[in-house]
């Protein structure tokens, strides 16, 4: 009997997202997938990538103690490690991190000539997830604005001077390109053996591995650092490891494998690629991959 | 040997990923909170499509994976609501109104409507109407037995109804 909550009933249509989201989410699965993280929680937080880089600034504030709250509020920074404190009860050191770079700063020591500018001076470019929101917040806690937060060729930023007398370019945070695999690269291998058990166990006491199962008996996906690959185990394959290579144009590259004595397979078509089996000059199995379209 | 089938899923993100985010913005309304299921439907798909026995990776199925993500999301938030249910649900008797209601709902109200209802009836009506599951599946994302589930549904009707017919009333 149809009943008025029919009415109700939605097909699921399509709906792009945010690009920033997109691509992000992208980096994401892809280093989930890559680095065979276990991540059936998502809820941990994401281990910082900061470390001393080509250039690390060194402020000189005039409160360390509250330069350091305003930075881990406004920028999300994060405390690196307990700041040094002076005799004297100043900070003689402190270091934050911020996105994958570190900032260090100190209490003024004008005795050595560390001190605040008091007007003017150098600016630091920083990248927040969200410049609207970064510099909203540090007005509320007493920065001054330089310049008010829009869109430019260089992407959504604006400025402020803090009140511990440092200018900042604050920078709206823009994807970063993801690298491309190129003609040649070996993107993920396949290690084909008699029997499955003993090289598990082998690899799994030599390289510490670790095996999750496959879509078919005997296949075995490799959860470790590195190249993703898989094991087979079995017999009437070629014994040992099989290499899968990106090319930019399959069907050439499976013309160049004939014209230079090598066997080239049928193409299959999947959902992450194009892929053909192949073997070489000299008998050794390898395989091609081809990116799907429309990711470049 | 047929690839890690997480490569697939990779390969299939491009085209997925509107579904599955568009999949969840018409039933949550939310844009931020759409984005976090989105997220947690692709990485926890990733651990899924791994076991053993799991089904290929397609769309469809990561669309399956949203709803679950989804009834878990709406089972969170009903926990939290429970408090305000108790006085809430004291004011909508099963008896308030009766069951076969043969009103032509108006899409946009209705929608409205929906999304103003506790999390308990959003779920069990989103799923039971809006994605067109039979009782039993309902029962199964929303972890209570079909007799429960009815009951629910009984009740999410009758909530249902009655702050469409107020918004109707405050509409016309």
């Amino acid at each position: 009997m149809p009943e008025p909550f029919d009415a109700l009933r939605r097909p699921s249509e399509r709906v792009g997202p945010d690009p920033d989201f997109a691509a992000e989410l992208r980096d994401n699965l892809r280093r989930v997938i890559l680095n065979g993280a276990d991540m059936t929680t998502t809820s941990e937080a994401p281990a910082s990538t900061a470390e001393l880089r080509s250039l690390t600034p060194y402020l000189a504030v005039s409160d360390a103690r509250a330069a350091l709250d305003f930075y881990v509020e406004v920028f999300g920074a994060v405390r690196r490690g307990e700041p040094i404190l002076m005799d004297d009860g100043r900070i003689g050191h402190a270091e934050l991190a911020i996105g994958d770079a570190v900032l260090m700063l100190a209490e003024e020591y004008p005795e050595i000539g560390h001190v605040a500018p008091q007007a003017g001076g150098a600016s630091v470019r920083v990248e927040v997830p969200d410049a609207d929101v970064s510099v909203a917040r540090a007005l509320e806690l007493g920065a001054t604005l330089i310049r008010a937060v829009s869109d430019s060729s260089y992407g959504r930023g604006g400025s402020f001077r803090d009140p511990f007398g440092q200018r900042w370019l604050v920078s709206q945070a823009s994807p970063k390109p993801e690298p491309q695999p190129k003609q040649g690269e070996s993107m993920y291998f396949t290690f084909q053996v008699p029997d499955a058990e003993p090289a598990k166990t082998f690899y799994g006491a030599v390289l510490g591995w670790q095996f999750s199962p496959g879509s078919t008996e005997g296949a075995w996906g490799i959860e470790g650092h590195g190249r993703p690959g898989g094991l087979w185990g079995g017999p009437g394959r070629q014994v040992g490891w099989k290499l899968m290579f990106a090319v930019d144009d399959l069907d050439a590259a499976l013309t160049r494998v004939g014209e230079q004595g090598g066997q080239a397979g049928e193409v299959e078509n999947h959902p992450y690629g194009l892929t053909a089996d192949c073997t070489d000059n000299q008998g050794i199995e390898f395989w091609l991959w081809q990116q799907p379209a429309g990711r470049e | 040997m047929r690839p890690d089938p997480a490569f697939a899923l990779l390969g299939l993100y491009e085209t997925a990923l509107p579904e599955v985010y568009g999949y969840l913005l018409s039933r949550c309304g939310d844009r931020t909170l759409a984005e976090e299921l989105t997220s947690e439907t692709f990485l926890g798909a990733v651990a899924a499509c791994r076991k053993e026995y799991a089904p290929p990776v397609s769309t469809g199925w990561l669309i399956g994976v949203a709803r679950h993500k989804l009834a878990d999301h709406w089972r969170r938030k009903e926990r939290e609501e429970r408090g305000l249910r108790l006085v809430a649900d004291s004011t909508v008797s099963d008896q308030d109104v009766v069951d076969p209601w043969d009103e032509r709902l108006d899409a946009l109200r209705a929608r409205q409507v929906l999304e103003s209802l506790g999390s308990h009836h959003r779920a069990a009506l989103t799923l039971r109407y809006v994605d067109g599951l039979g009782v039993p599946e309902v029962a199964g994302h929303l972890g209570r037995s079909v007799h429960a589930t009815e009951a629910l549904l009984v009740r999410a009707r009758a909530a249902f109804r009655r702050a469409y017919e107020e918004k109707e009333g405050r509409d016309a």
